[in-house]
């Protein structure tokens, strides 16, 4: 076989919690075949079961690499391996359900890859400075998701998120996920345990992938980068480099002299910070002046100093994740770490300055390498405010799922999408028309037993029908006959009729009278509008009085939802105090007797 | 129907039946009965405002509808009717029929606020037997320490 000119790397380490390593590499470039395995099993089963299915599958391509097609080499070998491993945990009682993730590349000519994988070690792609996973994950939950049961989202939280669907060892033989890359020279591709995707964010891994100078050291900063970010689980790197990259002649002249450049005028960042008020920020409120300079400005220093020499971004990354992380977890806002890292840049500006006044040919390239550090420190806070954000909408939906009163949504545009019309003022012959029928209409009310509130609903409709402006006017006669009803159907219903009975009479004393019919119609319809105004005022009154009823009760529901919390907070230190408790009294030393020495 | 289009704007919205269609349609079916039954509570309209307010249009949204409807009704009748007795008829019952609405409305907010009161009471039972509960954990936790205190040692205060 032909093979690209591949330079490939890995690294493994047992991380900061587990007590044993239980990933395994494999690295045969004469083969051409890299792989990284992550058992699992207790009693240092995973080694063991990782360890057997490398050596299986290493064992199996090197016999029969020239006699079969890649694609079937890798997933006869794959099964082969898992055979293996299935084999062995039946052998061994402590053992019994040991197994491992693996995912392995093949370099088969001068173009092509091919990947295969089983479990939830992943492979990725660096194209363009972006880096594209290129294997899915073999996972209850992500298989839960293909179907649909789930969205992405609720998968976060699953509590079966970390259960695998598919390993090798769990059968003799397995399904093997197969991918073909078609490679250029200077990409790169990257496998790697959960121990890595679990621990650092993707930015920080791309941001690593695409900005190291070479595979070796982009190897050493992912490890590291995983366990800066806690590094709870074993993590293994294989980066695997197509081609020889060029590096940059200016690389190399910022990587020595440049980072030389800028450790030199360390004073005189330091200096600059402070005329700048550093110390003055809250950030450093807690931080003598010295300190603040000291820990803040020094360090930023120093980490942009490493970044230079190693042509890395890892260092600022972590320096900005620190500040930022316990800036916000103190509760603190973004304004004054907004200002700090304006008034960082702007120390940083003034460096710069310094060394291109000293006519230093490389200062725009150096200038370049530093405003890409502090680019980083953006993209580190924006990642801290995004997840902010989503931890806060997340709280809201709870709240929102919570909330006794909760408003439901409206799916209809409503006003003001009509457009309002404008009324015209009475003619004179409508106004007299409107005139005389107050009379009559006031006479038909009492005739009918005159419900309390329907005179001076005719009254005001009258009032109203003459004047074309009519701003509050009916809101203003609608508290006056509202008054200080009780919020009942005994209180409210009888105002509702009057207001009905004066607007009937009323029409219907304008029916009567001997006027021309258009001049009729004309008062009809002003004394309606005002009729119509105010019933529709009487009843937002209504509406309103309901409304401090609906506060009260959702202070009470909060309230009550306090309450409850206390009360659960309350027996669970309990259930602790008797523990303590029951613990005092066994371990009481007892005499001969029996009887306890307490007194 | 040409007057339901100009005054819901039907053709502007796209939608045949915006907000404000059921006063509209009330109205005529206020006239279509005049006359031939005594003016009483519509049950369809009655069943329309409910369904919008369950839906969660705001009682305000709902009152601003009615007004707006029966205004625009109003001046619609105003210009397309030659009859000013064809006109004070639409007139007349454009007000009853945004008048029965608002009616609607307002009687909903008023069990509304009776469920509330209801519901609030019944909160406040729930927080008398609470903080019962968080006296008896008091007294509970009270006693464990001067348990503890008689073999010389204290627990973690409650």
């Amino acid at each position: 076989m032909t093979r690209l000119t591949i330079r490939a790397h890995g690294k493994t380490h047992t991380g900061n919690v587990r007590e044993a390593n239980e990933d395994s590499l494999l690295m045969d470039p004469k083969l051409g075949l890299y792989g990284v395995l992550d058992g699992m099993g207790g009693h240092s089963a995973g080694d063991v079961a990782s360890q057997r299915a490398r050596d299986a599958i290493h064992e199996y391509v090197a016999a029969r690499h020239q006699s079969m097609a890649p694609r079937d080499l890798l997933t006869a070998a794959l099964n082969a391996a898992s055979a293996a491993v299935h084999s062995e945990a039946k052998r061994r009682r402590d053992r019994q359900g040991m197994g491992t993730t693996a995912v392995v590349c093949l370099v088969i000519d001068d173009k092509h890859v091919v990947i295969a994988h089983v479990g939830d070690s992943r492979a990725y792609m660096l194209r363009d400075r972006r880096l594209h996973q290129l294997t899915e994950d073999h996972t209850v939950v992500a298989e839960l998701i293909a179907n649909g049961a789930i969205s992405a989202e609720e998968a976060l939280h699953h509590p079966y998120k970390s259960v695998l669907s598919r390993n090798l060892g769990a059968k003799p033989a397995t399904k093997v996920d197969l991918t073909e890359v078609t490679l250029q020279p200077g990409e790169r591709i990257m496998l790697c345990s959960d121990g890595l995707n679990g621990y650092a964010s993707a930015e920080a891994v791309e941001q690593i992938v695409a900005g190291s100078e070479d595979a070796e050291q982009s190897t050493v900063d992912l490890i590291e980068i995983a366990l800066r970010g806690g590094g709870g689980d074993n993590v293994s790197v294989v980066v695997l480099e197509a081609g020889k990259q060029v590096v940059p002649r200016s690389t190399l002249i910022i990587q020595t002299t440049g980072a030389d450049a800028w450790w030199r005028r360390r004073s005189l960042f330091m200096g600059a910070c402070r005329e700048r008020g550093l110390a003055r920020s809250p950030i450093c409120a807690v931080l003598s002046p010295e300190e603040a300079l000291e820990i803040v400005a020094g360090n930023l220093c120093e980490a942009i100093y490493h970044d230079l020499e190693q042509n890395s971004g890892i260092n600022v990354w972590t320096y900005a994740e620190n500040l930022a992380k316990g800036w916000f977890d103190q509760g603190g806002d973004f304004r004054p770490l907004r200002d700090m890292l304006d008034l960082l840049g702007s120390a940083a500006a003034a460096v710069i300055a310094d060394i291109a006044s000293g006519g230093q040919q490389f200062s725009v390239a150096l200038e370049i390498s530093i405003t890409r550090s502090l680019t980083t420190i953006e993209m580190v806070v924006g990642g801290l405010l995004a997840e902010r954000l989503r931890g806060i909408e997340a709280a809201l939906v709870k709240l929102h799922a919570r909330a006794p009163t909760q408003q439901p949504v409206t799916d209809h545009p409503t006003i003001p999408y009509m457009q309002a019309v404008s009324i015209e003022a009475p003619a004179p012959n409508v106004a007299a028309c409107i005139d005389q029928a107050i009379p009559l209409a006031l006479v038909s009310v009492q005739d009918q037993g005159e419900k309390a509130g329907a005179r001076e609903c005719l009254e005001y409709a009258a009032n109203s029908s003459f004047d074309a402006t009519h701003g509050n006017d009916a809101v203003l006669a609608a508290r006056e006959l509202f008054g200080m009803r009780a919020l009942e159907e005994a209180g409210i219903g009888p105002l509702l009729d009057a207001a009905d009975q004066a607007r009937r009479a009323h029409i219907e004393a304008l029916n009567q009278l001997d006027h021309p019919a258009k001049v009729r119609a004309g008062a009809v319809r002003l004394v309606a509008l005002a009729h119509k105004r105010l019933f529709l005022a009487i009843s937002q009154l209504v509406v309103d009085a309901g409304a401090p009823i609906s506060d009260e009760l959702h202070r009470a529901s909060e309230r009550t939802s306090q309450l409850r919390q206390q009360v659960a907070q309350g027996e669970r230190k309990l259930a602790k105090m008797e523990k303590k408790f029951v613990t005092l009294v066994d371990r009481e030393p007892t005499d001969i007797s029996g009887t306890s020495r307490h007194k | 129907m040409v007057l339901r289009d100009e005054v819901l704007d039907t053709a502007d919205l796209g939608d045949p039946d915006p907000p404000g269609a059921e006063i509209f349609d009330a109205v005529v079916r206020a006239l279509v009965a005049y006359n031939e039954t005594i003016p009483g509570l519509d049950l369809t309209l009655h069943d329309a405002i409910t369904r919008r307010l369950a839906w969660g249009d705001e009682e305000s949204v709902v009152l601003a509808d009615a007004s707006t409807v029966c205004d625009r009704l109003i001046a619609s009748a105003q210009r397309a009717f030659r009859e000013p007795a064809d006109e004070m008829l639409v007139t007349e019952l454009a007000a009853e029929v945004s008048c029965s609405a608002a009616r609607i409305v307002a009687m909903a907010a008023v069990g509304r606020a009776a469920r509330e009161r209801a519901a609030r009471l019944r909160e406040e039972l729930g927080q008398r037997r609470l903080n019962e509960a968080l006296e008896r954990q008091k007294a509970e936790a009270k006693r464990l320490e001067i348990s503890a205190a008689d073999f010389g040692r204290t627990l973690e205060g409650f």
